[in-house]
């Protein structure tokens, strides 16, 4: 009998014997739980749903008898080029890093040549050579032997540079130097350099050419417009057009305002944030209803893998475009409109 | 009923045990040094020039690679450069088509179904899958006909009656 009297009361629904037992808070918690998994069942006691916002304008929360209150839904793109460099290296973590190596040093097993090299070869030869400049198989600890007296010394002078990278990197490519005996008697020693890495910073970096795509490399840079001349900077922006989602606006406007020499990627069918600018003083009544308060931005994420913008025909009125990272940005948006994205932009 | 009698003594002898061996000792040992091998750092430049350090066992200072995922077609989809290129450094497709001609390319292919076309159309409609692969025997005819290499005659359009498997 008690187990039939369970299969009804799950069957109809009624929590009142398991309620009995169970504190307020979670008696509370679940019988809003049961509202809800009936709502559909029982609609007198479902919350009423508000109807979706349809067409470019929002509802507002509080309308007023007599005027309703709109904003216009844009959609924006803030399309990106991620950094494609890993960061600089602080000089903590610099030092940090010489000295594991020369701790390393020690703790190590010492570097078996044998294994390497056969005997009375070329490369055999070669590493006993500079092995007499280096005193130690590493290349990029500075002159520094862990198994000589003073190898308890491993502390980095000040002043002194081993601890960069660019040195490191500088030795490495010194050491992969191969010197040939050329002439007939193997007199004149020629060295066959390495090629050196590109440098980290770029031509567009010292001349500040904010256009272009290849600075700030360690730095995430996003597209910022300007509307009109003299207008002010903002990411590419426009109005939902009909019954369009945010990602479509959002590959629209990217065609729309810097042509189709970019080849890029909105990832989202979700907004990345939104920010909700107000007219203040200046709102404008567009009819005798309505009052247009302001305007909401959806921001798009999108990143930008080749190409470069082109705004020779573009249809959303802009004159200018920048690639900026987010501090330029910061000095280039108004105050206010900085506050409301600052925290989607991405810190490196 | 034995049975029952020892079945009582076995845990008093158990618990005797431990508390003998409660005790913890740690003899000393010699504790030792993982065999780390000895490790270099290494400059690795990839195909497109970018580079990187990374620690590794080869003595070698600087590592050059000459295929990694900067310069493959599938890891560089929008790369036009990357996606003509034939491959051909050893020289071995060249051998390829300087023995069988070139009726195995895939272009080749395709402009010899256009020069052809009417002749198969009446022909064999049904079976696209095996009369790709009777024109590509065809073509070796042909090509090998051009320079005078073929022994055999073409056999491309006059086939015995003998029907295969696909023409039902």
């Amino acid at each position: 009998m008690p187990r039939r009297q369970e299969i009804i009361t799950r069957l109809t629904g009624s929590m009142r014997r398991p309620t009995s037992h169970i504190c307020k808070t979670c008696r509370l918690s679940l019988h809003q739980q049961r509202l809800a998994s009936t709502a559909t069942a029982s609609a007198a006691h479902a919350a009423p749903i508000e109807p979706p916002p349809s067409g470019a304008t929002l509802p507002s929360t509080t309308p007023s008898a007599s005027l309703r209150t709109t904003y216009k839904v844009k959609a924006s793109i803030l399309l990106s080029r991620p950094p494609l460099l890993t960061r600089d290296l602080t000089s903590f973590e610099k030092a940090y890093f010489l000295y594991q190596r020369r701790l390393n040093e020690r703790l190590a097993m010492p570097f078996s040549r044998y294994f390497y090299y056969q005997k009375g070869t070329p490369g055999d030869v070669e590493w006993k050579r500079k092995i007499k400049e280096r005193l130690t198989p590493a290349r990029d600890i500075g002159v520094y032997n862990a198994y000589a007296k003073e190898g308890w010394n491993d502390e980095v002078p000040v002043g002194a540079n081993e601890s960069e990278p660019e040195t490191q990197v500088d030795a490495l490519l010194r050491d992969a130097e191969v010197e040939v005996l050329t002439g007939e008697e193997g007199q004149e020693v020629k060295k066959h350099k390495v090629e050196k890495p590109m440098p980290r910073t770029t031509e567009a970096d010292l001349l500040g050419d904010t256009k272009s795509l290849d600075r700030r490399l360690q730095r995430t840079l996003y597209l910022v417009v300007r509307e009109g001349k003299e207008g002010k900077w903002w990411f590419p922006n426009d109005v939902l057009v009909g019954k369009e989602s945010l990602h479509t606006a959002a590959e629209r406007i990217i065609v729309q305002a810097g042509g189709m020499n970019m080849n890029t990627w909105v990832v989202g069918n979700i907004p990345l944030g939104h920010y909700i600018h107000n007219y203040g003083a200046t709102s404008k009544t567009q009819d005798k209803s309505e009052e247009l308060r302001g305007e909401k931005f959806f921001f798009m994420k999108g990143r930008i893998m080749a190409g470069q913008a082109n705004l020779a025909d573009n249809k959303l009125g802009l004159t200018d475009f920048q690639w900026l990272a987010k501090d330029e940005i910061q000095k280039t948006l108004a105050p206010r409109d900085w506050n409301g994205v600052k925290n989607i932009l991405s810190e490196r | 009923m034995a049975l029952q009698c020892s079945a009582p003594r076995i845990p008093i002898r158990v618990t005797s045990k431990i508390q003998i061996s409660h005790q913890q000792v740690r003899h000393a040992t010699l504790l030792r040094r993982p065999k780390r091998p000895y490790t270099f750092t290494q400059l690795v430049t990839l195909s497109d020039g970018s580079t990187f350090t990374h620690r590794t066992t080869s003595p070698a200072p600087v590592y050059k690679s000459t295929k990694d995922t900067r310069n493959t077609a599938l890891w560089n989809p929008s790369s036009q450069k990357l996606l003509n290129v034939e491959a051909d450094e050893a020289g071995r497709l060249r051998a390829f088509r300087e023995r069988f001609g070139r009726g195995w390319d895939a272009g080749a292919m395709n402009t010899r179904d256009q020069e052809t076309g009417e002749v198969k159309e009446g022909q064999e409609e049904s079976q696209p899958q095996e009369d790709n692969l009777m024109d590509l025997i065809s073509g070796y005819g042909f090509d090998a006909e051009e320079k005078g290499e073929a022994k055999g005659v073409r056999e491309g359009k006059e086939r015995s009656g003998k029907r295969t498997g696909g023409e039902r």
